[in-house]
């Protein structure tokens, strides 16, 4: 799969090329997310506020996994080919589980963070270190406007979810085992009407259920 | 050699001064948009191209003589921070487990152990409990829920 993306990003790579820089949105828990799509595009997070939103529903647990996903993504495009997505992958299972949107810039058509948005990165690290969220998985899921070609988008917001996920985990001590990261491309445009709109760019991180247990010194386990 | 050791002696006695034993530690947010703020143009002069991770601290590290004097300052700061609130967290079941037996009645490593700490006052914990606990963050994390 890897190789896949790494061969279409080549051959999308000029198209690509085009782009202008690339932002990032994580989005957040839906009802939240609905109030707050108006605000400014570099809003300052309040990682406790992301902390509830993200532990705001409770749930047990996804059977979708992010190589499963992954491979849904790339299946759409074989499937259901076009410069545009004909359909759009919906993943049903992901609907009511709590979420966050927040907002990353990144060098121009990179997968290296901005410093600009360092602030935003530490504090979904301290929302991730909240107690209420320990033990709990989470799904870094990168998502790319329409600019540039399919496959290619796949890969570049794979690997700018990947470099969220990395950073979260150094320096910020996230547990990698925790997180899993996965590139959506164009296949879930947010505004389909408007398919290079900005609002179209964003990365969920999404509460997937407890994943770790405590025992009474401290010693973690997979929750039985 | 001598001159290492006394920029080393030096770095250490202003890492002391401007974040005693005592401090609190600042949000993983705080400490890395100070970064971000105080190195902008070293970043972008020494280190562009470098992902936020390990290789931006080695990047850090291997130019940090060239870089702008409040650039270097943060550095230490903001390193220092970030893994002294790491490690607090990794710790705070070693470091707080008497203290939660003693207070709580129990020795839950989890989200428990967190609301015991935060119901009991600081007064009532031992030294080393509550500057671990200081150290998390999450007593300011909580206000800010």
């Amino acid at each position: 799969m890897q190789s896949d993306i790494h061969r279409y990003r080549l051959a999308y790579g000029k198209g690509a090329a085009m782009k202008s820089h690339y932002i990032f949105v994580v989005a957040a828990a839906l009802i939240f997310w609905a109030a707050v799509t108006g605000a400014p595009a570099q809003q300052q997070i309040n990682s406790g506020q992301m902390a509830t939103s993200l532990a705001a529903v409770s749930n047990t647990g996804l059977s979708l996994t992010g190589a499963q996903m992954r491979q849904a993504v790339l299946d759409n495009i074989h499937n259901y080919p076009g410069a545009l997505p004909p359909h759009p992958l919906t993943f049903p299972q992901l609907e009511n589980l709590a979420q966050f949107v927040v907002e990353v810039d990144f060098d121009f058509n990179s997968a290296v963070i901005r410093p600009s948005s360092y602030r935003t990165i530490g504090a979904i690290a301290d929302a991730l270190h909240n107690p209420i969220l320990l033990g709990y998985g989470f799904l870094v899921i990168g998502h790319t406007d329409s600019v540039g070609g399919r496959q290619f988008n796949v890969g570049l917001s794979q690997r700018r979810a990947e470099a969220i996920r990395d950073a979260l985990i150094d320096p910020f001590n996230v547990n990698p085992a925790v997180l899993d990261a996965v590139g959506m491309g164009e296949e879930q445009l947010r505004d389909p009407a408007h398919p290079t709109s900005g609002v179209n760019r964003r990365v969920q991180l999404v509460n997937v259920g407890k994943k770790f247990c405590f025992g009474r010194s401290g010693e973690q386990f997979v929750c039985p | 050699m001598i001159k290492e050791t006394s920029l080393i002696c030096a770095l250490w006695l202003v890492l002391a001064a401007v974040f005693p034993a005592n401090a609190q530690t600042m949000s993983y947010a705080d400490a890395i948009s100070q970064l971000a703020a105080a190195c902008r143009n070293d970043i972008e002069k020494y280190c562009k191209g470098v992902p936020l991770g390990p290789r931006l601290k080695t990047c850090f590290d291997t130019n940090g003589a060239r870089m702008s004097p409040q650039c270097q300052q943060a550095r230490g700061i903001v390193y220092t921070s970030i893994s002294r609130r790491a490690a607090a967290q990794r710790n705070i079941g070693d470091a707080c487990n008497a203290d939660i037996a003693r207070l709580c009645g129990t020795s839950h490593a989890d989200a428990h152990l967190v609301e015991c700490l935060l119901s009991v006052s600081p007064a009532a914990m031992s030294s080393q409990c509550n500057q671990t606990f200081t150290d998390t963050g999450w007593r300011t994390e909580r206000a800010r829920q």
